[in-house]
């Protein structure tokens, strides 16, 4: 049963804002859902056969889980800090493995050719070498020290500069990532990935943004970032194999490809493996 | 002139293509389409109660229908993609402008149902897209037969702008361009256009740049 | 991802997720993010043998002993898939195909099908028309091609109209 061990993971659902009484229907792992606002104004979900599911509210989203989490959603301290905006980009679903959508966001190497004049530009295409580790302690793979020359690094860049990121992957289908903060130099933007497996080659796609901008127009920092995520799409639903490979072989990594050689690393050892092949085929 | 704009609209990304291949520069008004429903909003209900977007505003003037917004910035900037030189070609390019609409309801009902969730029947949807781009396909060939490449003439017009967006972004929707050549061909002399601008899902079309000297070893 | 995704820059072939550049043996020639190493003569692309032949562009599996057929008098004209399988293209032409060619005289001048099964219920149609067709005549065979694929996917969805 190699998909037990991420039963028991906590996934986005929903935006917490457009919860109604109603409910809405969506999926999670092949099993069919509902997610709506109880009469306690929880957020509530149900699974097949009306069975109640976990559910809770944090960094804008509804967390479910079809099985029984053993911890409480991953921290992500930075949420909390006053005077950050918190952003829900709203869902984009694509047709592609979870753990795929994850491993590109974690990927640097292709900002020049996909996220053309936004996020790379040729010819500053080199990926310098970072640091990359799975946290014992807290069962993370992290990525830091990542540098990359960005033409516009984000809504409120002007010209282009270099941009120090820090990725991190709590959950088998969230990321975080922590990236150069333009209007205030010493802090972390915060962007997450958080991703609701539907299946095992679909998913629905819920970026979060906890950043320090005030001068911004909120729609502008949405459409910034569905643009980001909509051009990796089409990327992403043209993957070969469409599973992630967890076995080395299959595709050729380079140093820039160590976080992604991480996380499958980390994703096998614990049997995360929804949305992955083992063998080669 | 103010575009009320989503950028992951390829109706408003028609507008805004258009803009700049005719050297217009419009003030952009972002809209939350999507997840925030602004569109269907008090503000811009008011301004198009059909609740769509794009909306055009240039004055007293507001223009709601994006076949419309491109007569009219052809019209002022660049007359000659108005595609008008005798009257059949002046028809063609009516009858395209038309077209367009079809490919909006299935094409682009399809990419907005597999992507951002919205309701509809996919399968009916992406049928009708197939239909609608075999029609594409057959009028393309036929240009080609008669020496032009584009839909209207050996120049593109406002009908090429009107349909290449929903066009391109077809495999959003879940439909194949890979039994189209004409229309891949078609896309791609669009794409090499001076002045040609892109929108999430149509990627740079890297080669009309000189291989680049890589640089080694910088911060 | 599917290269032909990428782009061609000289005779380079390249991705377009990371820019891996590919020379015609498919070797690889350029890393992007890594500008300063040569790539592993290990890191390559299939390749299949290609040729032009008549304005028709033929590939092989595997080392061909002669070159393409040549099809003497025809010009091709135009490509186009078919949601039906080769028995249903034969039952509208009334004719049964010689090979992969099969003619099909509609109401313009005969036209020859080249015919590519794509699996059992598709078939890729390359339409070859007389050499020095005028444009009226090619307009009307791609028409009639149009026509052939209409009624040949009737029979293959048993009539019903989609």
């Amino acid at each position: 049963m190699t998909r037990n061990a991420m039963i028991d993971e906590w996934y986005p659902v929903g935006i917490a804002g457009q919860l109604d009484a109603h409910g809405r229907k969506t999926a999670l792992m092949g099993e069919p859902i509902e997610v709506g606002r109880g009469e306690d104004g929880n957020a509530k979900v149900t699974g097949a056969n009306g069975r109640a599911l976990p559910a809770c509210i944090r960094y804008g989203h509804v967390w479910s889980s079809l099985g029984d989490p053993q911890k409480p959603l991953f921290a992500i301290p930075e949420a909390d800090q006053p005077g950050r905006r918190l952003v829900d980009v709203g869902v984009v679903r694509v047709r592609c493995s979870p753990l795929r959508a994850v491993e590109n966001f974690l990927d640097i190497a292709h900002f020049p050719f996909v996220h053309t004049d936004i996020l790379g530009a040729e010819p500053h295409t080199e990926v310098q070498n970072y640091k990359v580790e799975i946290r014992e302690d807290e069962d993370e793979v992290w990525a830091t020290q990542v540098k990359f020359y960005q033409p516009q690094a984000a809504k409120s860049a002007e010209g282009g500069i270099t941009t120090e990121y820090m990725y991190r992957v709590p959950a088998p289908t969230c990321s975080i990532l922590y990236k150069t903060c333009p209007p205030r130099p010493g802090e972390w933007d915060v962007i997450t990935l958080f991703v609701q497996p539907l299946a095992e080659d679909l998913c629905d796609v819920w970026p979060w943004m906890a950043l320090f901008d005030d001068e911004t127009p909120m729609t502008d920092l949405i459409h910034f970032q569905q643009t980001i995520f909509v051009q990796d799409r089409s990327i992403l639903e043209n993957q070969i194999p469409g599973l992630l490979p967890l076995d080395p072989g299959m595709e050729i990594p380079t140093r820039a490809d160590l976080t992604s050689v991480a996380y499958r690393r980390w994703l096998k050892r614990h049997g995360y493996t929804y949305g992955a092949q083992l063998v080669a085929q | 002139m103010k575009l009320y704009d989503y950028v992951l609209s390829p109706s408003c990304y028609k507008v805004r293509l258009m803009a700049a291949l005719t050297g217009v520069t419009l003030d952009i008004r972002p809209v939350d389409f999507h997840p925030g429903v602004e569109h269907r909003g008090p503000e811009l209900m008011a301004l198009n109660p059909a609740g769509s977007i794009p909306i055009l505003e240039d004055g007293d003037l507001v223009l709601t229908e994006s076949s419309a917004m491109l007569v009219y910035l052809a019209a002022k900037a660049a007359p000659q993609w108005l595609g008008n030189d005798t009257a059949g070609q002046a028809a063609r390019v009516q009858q395209w402008l038309s077209f367009s609409h079809r490919l909006t309801a299935s094409l682009g009902a399809a990419r907005l149902h597999e992507m951002l969730l919205r309701p509809g029947n996919i399968a009916v949807l992406q049928g009708q897209g197939t239909a609608a781009l075999r029609e594409l396909e057959a009028g393309l060939v036929e240009q080609q037969i008669r020496g032009q490449r584009f839909l209207a003439s050996d120049r593109p017009t406002i009908a090429d702008v009107a349909c290449f967006p929903y066009v391109a972004l077809a495999p959003d929707g879940g439909v194949s361009l890979d039994p189209y050549p004409a229309i891949r061909l078609w896309s791609r002399a669009i794409r090499a256009i001076d002045g040609f601008i892109e929108m999430p899902g149509i990627h740079r079309l890297h080669e009309l740049k000189p291989e680049p000297v890589p640089e080694v070893g910088e911060a | 991802m599917r290269l032909s995704h990428g782009f061609v820059r000289g005779e380079t072939l390249s991705c377009i997720y990371h820019g891996w550049g590919y020379a015609q043996a498919g070797n690889c020639l350029r890393i992007p993010a890594h500008p300063a190493l040569t790539p592993p003569d290990t890191i390559r692309v299939a390749t299949q043998p290609v040729e032009d032949g008549g304005g028709i562009i033929w590939i092989s599996v595997g080392e061909p002993a002669a070159g393409p057929p040549r099809f003497e008098g025809l010009a091709p004209l135009r490509s186009m898939m078919v949601e039906a399988d080769i028995a249903a293209l034969e039952a509208v032409a009334g004719t049964k195909a010689d090979g992969d060619l099969l003619d099909y005289t509609g109401n313009a001048p005969t036209i020859r099908l080249l015919l590519a099964p794509q699996g059992q219920a598709r078939t890729l149609v390359h339409v070859l028309v007389a050499e020095g067709s005028s444009q009226a005549e090619r307009i009307a065979a791609s028409r009639a091609a149009e026509a052939l694929r209409r009624a040949a996917e009737d029979i293959a969805h048993g009539g019903i109209a989609r």
